[in-house]
């Protein structure tokens, strides 16, 4: 209380009763299982993440082989009982290479995923709530980082830091940035104009606590489901990069680096593209699939009124929306979350 | 209408400012410049070397290279290659039609593709031809294009003992060596935007297809035929086009694997190379036509809805 004077005089409101502990625990599984009951491809899709996660997780343990073992006798061995997979042409164990592999993806995206996620995300929603001339600023910068190309981007910071998974991941993270601020800025944007928002700054919320009570709780939807579809990107981003030999270097076991290994042989070593590349592709679908489903299970974009569907503008947003997983960089994202800000990244004037 | 568009454009031109601050400053950044890389086995003398720099320029603090790079862009000099000598403008143009062939040939096989299936998909929604049809657009999206590059080498390797010439032919004096190597690239390249276009084309015609006119069109007795092609397909042409203009922005910026892949000598291929020997004029041309026609698309796109929508341009889009 900052001991302000209000007009009329109101008798203190009571404290809210505190929730029961775990009710957030039980709400979220709660609405898990409400996502998986209405959206049977995007349950499909959690267990194969959850897969993916395990056998990254318990790689060492899985795995039948140490993934950089050569057994020099074995070169090059089609799949068989002693190899499942095959072996390479340094006589390596494809399948133990391949359960490794997963682990370096699952590193490279979560945390590439999660830095460029917390980190957009509060550039986004301070440069949207504060406006002016921040915004304008920052959003020019991040404009011109992404006007850059990605693989130009991502090639030149991986020949400043030199290859390796860390440099991967600065990279990655630099370039994905902006997509998750484009979204936050939207949403922030929408959110600040709502009500709710103004009533608590009526009644004297400081900025910090309408962002943390108000605007964020708001935007996660939109931000989780960006996320997942981004973390398919990266997947991919990093398979390309350490396909160019400028993202993990060898002998790590990477899924791009297998494939760049195993080109030469494709005639006489065919598994050492496939299973590599079946590896990615199902990493790759099952995120794109979670995210998909979870933007139809949470946009209500999709279920917008018959006026606001004629004006096209709103067909626009959610074509745009809809094809994010096409790009690593998630670019229409942003041309959608531009659309949906008004066409330009210009400061919202504040409400009158 | 004129000021949206004009503020709109002195957003491009900032950001394109920007976008060349970043280039000159990052290659500052990257440890090793050409000459050192030119000249590391030779054993020429550190005199030699320092003289060799101070011709390129590379001995200026960093603005200085700017000022001097802007000047000179202005008058229509983009600078020469470190390497050859050449104006970066003859190098880059003469990579240019390899990349567009690819490009364009790419994105008629995905809009040729992805029409037909969305709009079989979208006819016979919520048949077992739908739901199969649209997996398979998941699974396309979801399989990155070098790995469906690769996968093509392999099949082909395997089952007809057959690969693509390494050696790229133009089409004018070869064109069997050309259309056997350019054939995997495109269709590699094409099936990510193909699978993009059918998903956006069964949505949106879906959306028409419910629509009050196309039962007013119903009504009057067309042909199921004339609907669905002539009035539904119409309706979903301007979102499929402003997809394709983000698809072409992307296609020509991101064939560097399958241009290095293949041994086809694009515009990838010379930015790749360019960026590994630190060749600074290359580079900086290179990702400024890149960055150029990535912020000429989006204005583009921008201006389109604008000019559908006009609570865009008033700046009330927010309901």
């Amino acid at each position: 209380m900052t001991g302000k004077r209000t007009l009329t005089e109101t008798r203190p409101v009571p404290p809210a009763p505190r929730p029961p502990r775990g009710a957030g625990l039980r709400r979220g599984l709660k609405a898990l299982r409400v996502f998986m009951r209405s959206q049977p491809l995007g349950a499909a899709a959690l267990l194969l993440i959850c897969a993916f996660v395990l056998v990254a997780l318990l790689a060492p343990w899985i795995a039948p082989y140490d993934p950089l073992e050569q057994f020099r006798r074995d070169i090059l061995e089609p799949p068989t009982g002693a190899y499942l997979f095959g072996t390479d042409d340094l006589g390596r164990d494809v399948l133990s290479r391949t359960i490794h592999g997963a682990r370096t993806s699952l590193i490279v995206g979560v945390t590439t995923t999660g830095v460029s996620l917390v980190l957009g995300t509060m550039i986004g929603v301070i440069s949207g709530y504060f406006g002016r001339g921040l915004d304008l600023v920052v959003q020019r910068v991040m404009d011109s980082v992404q006007a850059i190309p990605g693989i130009v981007l991502l090639l030149f910071i991986a020949v400043i830091l030199g290859p390796s998974v860390r440099n991967t991941i600065i990279a990655l993270t630099v370039v994905i940035t902006p997509s998750f601020n484009r979204i936050a800025r939207a949403e922030t944007l929408r959110v600040r104009q709502e009500p709710y928002v103004e009533a608590a700054r009526a009644t004297g919320a400081h900025a910090p606590r309408i962002l943390a009570l108000h605007v964020l709780p708001n935007m996660l939807a939109s931000v989780l489901t960006l996320g997942s579809l981004i973390f398919a990107g990266v997947i991919i981003a990093e398979s390309a990069l350490s396909f160019l030999g400028i993202g993990a270097p060898p002998p790590t076991p990477s899924w791009g680096l297998m494939l760049s290994e195993g080109v030469r042989y494709v005639e006489r070593a065919p598994w050492l593209i496939i299973v590599p590349s079946v590896a990615l592709s199902i990493a790759v679908f099952s995120f794109n699939l979670l995210g998909d489903s979870l933007r139809d299970h949470l946009d209500p974009r999709l279920h917008r009124s018959a006026a606001d569907r004629v004006t096209g503008l709103w067909w626009g947003r959610r074509m745009l929306s809809r094809l994010a997983p096409s790009l690593a960089r998630a670019t229409e994202e942003n041309v959608s979350a531009d659309v949906t800000t008004g066409g330009t990244p210009r400061p919202s004037e504040p409400p009158r | 209408m004129i000021g949206y568009t004009l503020r709109r454009l002195g957003y491009g031109v900032v950001v394109m400012c920007l976008v060349t601050i970043f280039v000159f400053v990052i290659m500052r950044l990257v440890p090793g410049d050409a000459v050192s890389l030119q000249l590391q086995d030779t054993g020429v003398s550190k005199e030699a070397a320092d003289a060799l720099r101070a011709e390129f320029g590379l001995d200026d603090p960093v603005w200085v290279q700017l000022w001097e790079w802007l000047a000179g862009a202005v008058r229509g000099d983009l600078g020469a290659s470190f390497y050859n000598k050449e104006p970066v403008v003859d190098l880059f143009l003469a990579r240019v039609p390899v990349t567009v062939q690819l490009g364009l040939l790419a994105m008629l096989v995905g809009t040729a593709l992805g029409l037909t299936v969305g709009i079989i998909a979208a006819v016979t929604r919520g048949s077992v031809t739908d739901s199969a049809l649209r997996v398979f657009a998941v699974a396309f999206l979801s399989v990155p294009n070098f790995v469906v590059a690769l996968l093509l080498l392999t099949a082909f390797a395997l089952w007809f003992a057959w690969s693509p010439p390494l050696v790229y032919a133009e089409p004018t004096e070869d064109f069997i060596g050309w259309a056997q190597q350019m054939a995997i690239p495109v269709f590699a390249l094409g099936t990510g935007g193909m699978a993009a276009v059918a998903r956006l084309t069964r949505s949106s015609m879906l959306e028409s297809l419910g629509s009050d006119y196309i039962r007013t069109v119903r009504a009057k007795g067309v042909r199921e035929r004339t609907v669905v092609l002539k009035h539904s397909l119409r309706n979903s042409t301007i979102a499929v086009l402003t997809l394709l203009g983000l698809e072409l922005a992307t296609v020509l910026g991101g064939t560097v694997i399958i241009e290095r892949m293949f041994g086809l000598p694009g515009t990838g291929q010379l930015i790749y190379q360019a960026v590994l020997d630190r060749d600074y004029p290359v580079v900086v041309a290179c990702t400024i036509f890149y960055a150029g026609l990535f912020v000429i698309t989006i204005i583009l796109i921008d201006l389109l809805y604008a000019l559908v929508d006009p609570r865009i341009r008033t700046g009330k889009a927010l309901s």
